[in-house]
């Protein structure tokens, strides 16, 4: 694999010095050398591997969809707007207690809590924030430690690192909940197993997150700090459009910033992403436009499927067919994103031959560049 | 070191030159002896504190060598004879005193004695000096020692030229002379029955202007007849010589060696000055007179040489009939040690005779042989220094902190900094007190932009030498820098000698302990205490502390005891080995960080198993790797109860 020859220099040089890295963590926490600190991938000393895992697991070095695929699905790459998935549906947690805390309808809480209850994993890699509202990857063991991470912060947290410092002693099987770039990492990390580390066999469940962009941390973190009384807020949503609105809830009721203003702290990288659903996951998660207090839910693999099963069962949540028009502007959501990105990218090399990091089928690209 | 106070005149001993020095001082009837560390004059003050409490004495570690210099002084004019010994960079500190005080003369007290010893070859120095000019610059009767009998009789008889003159007066050493061994022939030791009593007339110098500088000029004339007829200048060869050999200082042994290797006895001679300033310029006359070809064969500068030729600029032109040769013709090198080859290639070069003292075949085999068998190694921090873990702990702040900061570094063992046993985080090491001067400048440029953190650091003992002004200067002008003083609670560098703050002085007498903190807190700045040891707290606190910019100067003491000093006292604290189960090497995960970055010399690399592994015998048992051991390959069992209770925090 090409990506094999190459190390901490050419991540540096290719990815983080390029305004490319996502925060994902996948090189973080893995040696002694990387770390996810406040924002910042951070090298605290020189290493002079001229192969390491740290450039293998990037989500933004070469990747070959494909093989990807056939990792995950055992099939190549489905080249529609959403990936390969089995089924699309809403849902919602039947739990009122979860539903309150949670965004949207906290179907991702519960289906981590439920996993944890059967014994699909014994523990969860979720995100949660402190009292600066600083998004921080943290392990959960049961589901009080679930429901603290209940909620979006919109800020890039650097999941993988999390996961990186699991011990090899570990023999615990670990669910994780990421964005699209955070599960391809974790993705790349199932195609080549991690030496020495946590077996990467024992991550048994892998929930996406829909995403379109993340906010830089430090740089946002540091306006909300300039604007709002932090300690005073309970939680964070963008609603749907055409709200533009990013919105601040207090026990005072709601602060409301400008999404435009709010845009100008997204992460530069996630111009070049071509994965609005997390198409690697297990299941993907996200919001239900116009569908308030519900979860647009992709089911994509068995695991996935076994779960959606068994919390149903369980009548831990509640679901409802998807309807058309909502499918119809998801898929359309999702393939303007892979048409933006690829716009971008081809605009910064400057040819529809260098594609940076993405191997796509040459179809798919004249497709998305039309 | 042999009893520095025996009482048998005529014995032959076997002397360091500093211990040499001592004897001559204590043979002179010397009560006040002063110093500051500093390699290579630190044996002289502690021969003579080991004997002044039965020989009714007193001797001082000052804090710094200006205030060592000007108790001295103070002792001279209560009518007793006293004596500083101090390295260049010592005297450079105590020359303001100094540059007063030969206008001022001893106020008609006891004898007053400077002895500078230098480091030629920069061995333990920041720089490369030659301080002989300061004598003739401050016009002080300036002496240099051949041997280790000549250390110890220019010692003495120095106080008996300092009463008459009523004027400081210098020895100038070098390491060769202070720190070898040689036999010297013991004198009598006088009883002290001198009580101090101050004859202090009225300062008439204060009055006198430029008149006490003509004064003082006076004396240098009395001082030049004196030298004119010294035992100390010598003269070895045939009455007319080929080349004249103009020698002083250590270099008369390498002058007498090469010639006497070459045989050339007969037709080169050898003037020895143990008088070097003022010159004694009849004696240099006679001799110049007798040959015409003269070397210069002298360390560091061209000192003798320029005296030499300035005196020979101003002889009638029928007398200026000879060649000089020496650092100017570039025959020996005027930066560091001389040796016997330099001497030797010198002398052939003038002689046309040549010296083999080496197989040329043999030469070679010795050049590439050393080449493959012997290792460059930079100088490193011992196993289990407590500077290691501060500078780690600080190379982790300064990273994550991410805006290139950097250390300036002082003198001291804290200076590895520099180089890679300290990461290389320092990008300058100045003199003492210049790692926080520097850093001092550095962080008043944040007013104009300037961005990264500045730390400057400094050791225990350097703080309180030199350390406390600037701190005060950067509390008043606001300056934007962190103060890390590593406090090991010892003066390291140069052989654990006692500070304000370690409750002892150089005769052993138990002191107050003036806290360093305590002094940082009459200056009102931020301090924070850290065991360098507890890596995780450590580095929290310096991140902590390099981003609170906002009033000025803080300070982070780092506070560990030496490991050398501790492991004369205690066993070793843990038993560390690698577990090559889990030692990944030099994989990906790991790239040797411990044998690599952190190199503590109880850390070896294994070239056949591929792993790292405890060195047991340098190992100090200090447990620290096992903190920094990315998987937890190095384990450690507290062997001593106390020693288990710091908090471990694998560095995954």
């Amino acid at each position: 694999m090409e990506s094999m020859a190459k190390g901490p220099k050419e991540l540096f040089e290719e990815v983080i010095n390029q305004g490319l890295c996502t925060l994902c963590g996948a090189c973080a926490g893995t040696c002694p050398y990387l770390v996810s600190y406040q924002g910042r991938i951070v090298q605290l000393d020189h290493c002079t591997r001229s192969e390491g895992e740290c450039y293998q697991y990037c989500p933004r070095t070469h990747i070959d969809l494909d093989d990807v695929s056939r990792k995950i699905f055992n099939q190549p790459y489905a080249e529609g707007e959403l990936g390969t998935f089995t089924e699309v549906l809403i849902a919602r947690a039947s739990a009122g207690s979860i539903r309150k805390k949670a965004q949207y309808g906290g179907v991702v809480t519960s289906l981590i809590s439920l996993a944890m209850d059967e014994g699909m994993i014994d523990r969860a890699i979720l995100t949660a924030t402190d009292d600066d509202k600083m998004p921080f990857p943290f392990v959960a063991s049961n589901r009080t430690e679930v429901l603290r991470s209940a909620g979006s912060s919109y800020m890039a947290c650097s999941v993988l690192e999390a996961y990186n410092r699991l011990s090899r002693e570990d023999h615990d099987k670990i669910g994780i909940v990421g964005v699209p770039c955070q599960v391809l990492g974790l993705s790349k990390m199932k195609m080549n197993s991690p030496a020495h580390r946590f077996n990467i066999e024992n991550v048994s469940l892998t929930i996406g997150l829909f995403c379109t962009w993340a906010l830089s941390p430090n740089r946002f973190q540091q306006y909300l700090r300039d604007h709002l009384n932090l300690s005073s807020v309970i939680r964070f949503d963008i609603p749907p459009p055409p709200a533009e609105r990013f919105d601040a809830y207090t026990p005072n009721g709601c602060v409301s910033i400008g999404l435009d203003q709010v845009k100008e702290y997204r992460m530069p990288t996630c111009a070049y992403c071509l994965d609005m659903t997390s198409e690697f996951a297990d299941i993907s998660v996200g919001s239900a436009e116009g569908l308030p207090g519900w979860n647009t839910l992709i089911v994509r693999t068995k695991a996935g499927a076994d779960l959606m099963d068994r919390a149903k069962s369980a009548g831990l949540v509640e679901t409802g067919v998807l309807p058309d028009e909502n499918l119809t502007h998801l898929k359309k959501a999702a393939w303007n994103k892979k048409k933006r990105a690829l716009k971008e990218i081809v605009s910064r090399t400057g040819s529809q031959d260098n594609l940076l990091y993405v191997a796509l089928s040459p179809q798919m690209a004249e497709e998305l560049l039309k | 070191m042999p009893d520095i106070d025996m009482d048998a005149p005529g014995k032959i001993v076997l002397m360091m030159g500093n211990e040499a020095i001592a004897r001559g001082a204590l043979e002179a009837g010397v009560m006040v002896a002063t110093s500051y560390p500093g390699t290579p004059t630190s044996e002289i003050l502690p021969a003579i504190a080991d004997v002044a409490e039965r020989r009714n004495i007193y001797a001082e570690w000052s804090v710094n060598e200006a205030v060592a210099m000007m108790v001295a002084a103070g002792a001279a004019f209560g009518g007793v004879r006293a004596m500083s010994s101090m390295k260049q960079n010592g005297t450079n500190v105590a020359l303001d005193f100094i540059s007063t005080l030969v206008m001022r003369g001893l106020r008609q007290g006891g004898g007053l004695v400077l002895i500078d010893s230098d480091d030629p070859g920069t061995r333990n120095s920041p720089n490369e000096q030659d301080t002989r000019p300061v004598a003739k610059w401050l016009d002080i009767p300036l002496l240099e020692p051949g041997d280790f009998q000549e250390a110890k009789d220019m010692t003495r008889w120095l106080f008996e030229l300092s009463e008459e003159l009523d004027s400081i007066c210098m020895l100038r050493c070098v390491s060769k002379i202070s720190h070898s061994r040689g036999n010297v022939i013991l004198g009598e030791l006088p009883e002290i029955k001198l009580k101090p009593k101050p004859y202090l007339p009225l300062d008439l110098n204060m009055w006198r202007g430029v008149d006490s500088h003509a004064f003082l000029h006076r004396k240098l004339e009395r001082a030049r007849e004196i030298f004119e007829s010294s035992p100390f200048n010598q003269y070895l060869g045939p009455d007319r010589a080929e080349l004249l050999i103009i020698t002083c200082g250590s270099c008369w042994l390498h002058a007498r060696e090469a010639v006497r290797l070459m045989g050339l006895g007969d037709r080169v001679g050898i003037l020895k000055l143990g008088t070097l300033s003022p010159l004694p310029e009849k004696l240099i006359e006679t001799h110049l007179e007798k040959a015409k070809n003269v070397l210069f064969v002298e360390e560091t500068d061209p000192f003798l040489e320029r005296s030499v030729m300035e005196f020979f600029a101003s002889l009638p032109a029928e007398k200026r009939t000879n060649v000089f040769f020496g650092k100017r013709s570039g025959h020996i090198p005027a930066y560091g040690e001389v040796n016997p080859d330099l001497a030797i290639e010198a002398i052939a070069d003038l002689t046309g005779e040549t010296y083999v003292s080496r197989d040329p075949a043999y030469n070679e085999k010795a050049e590439t042989g050393s080449q493959k068998e012997v290792i460059p190694r930079s100088g490193a921090l011992c196993a289990g220094c407590p500077h290691r873990a501060s500078l780690w702990a600080i190379k982790t702040a300064l990273k994550l902190d991410g805006r290139d900061g950097f250390i300036t570094a002082d003198n001291g063992c804290n200076g590895g900094a520099i180089g890679p046993s300290g990461f290389y985080l320092a990008k300058t090491l100045m003199n003492m007190g210049g790692g926080a001067g520097v850093a001092d400048g550095l962080g008043i440029l944040d007013r104009f932009g300037f961005g990264q953190p500045v730390i400057g650091g400094v050791g225990d003992s350097t703080f309180y030498h030199a350390c406390m002004p600037v701190l005060l200067n950067g509390v008043w002008n606001k300056s934007n820098f962190t103060l890390v003083v590593y406090d090991n609670s010892v003066t390291a560098m140069t052989g654990w000698q006692p500070t304000p703050g370690t409750g002892t002085t150089a005769m052993r007498h138990p002191a107050d302990v003036i806290k360093i903190e305590d002094i940082c807190q009459a200056m009102g700045v931020r301090i924070e205490i850290c065991d360098p040891f507890d890596l995780k707290a450590t580095t929290g606190t310096m991140l902590d502390v390099i981003r609170d910019e906002d009033h000025g100067p803080r300070v982070v003491i780092m506070r560990r005891e030496c490991e050398l000093t501790r492991a004369r006292r205690e066993p070793r604290p843990f038993e560390v080995w690698v577990n090559p189960a889990l030692c990944l090497g030099d994989a990906c995960g790991c790239d040797r960080l411990c044998t690599r970055v952190f190199r503590c010399p109880g850390l070896r690399w294994n070239e056949v198993t591929g792993q790292s592994m405890i060195d047991e015998v340098l190992c100090a048992g200090c447990g620290v790797c096992a903190d920094i051991c990315p998987v937890g390959a190095i384990e450690r069992r507290a062997l001593e109860p106390e020693a288990g209770d710091r908090t471990r925090e694998v560095a995954r």
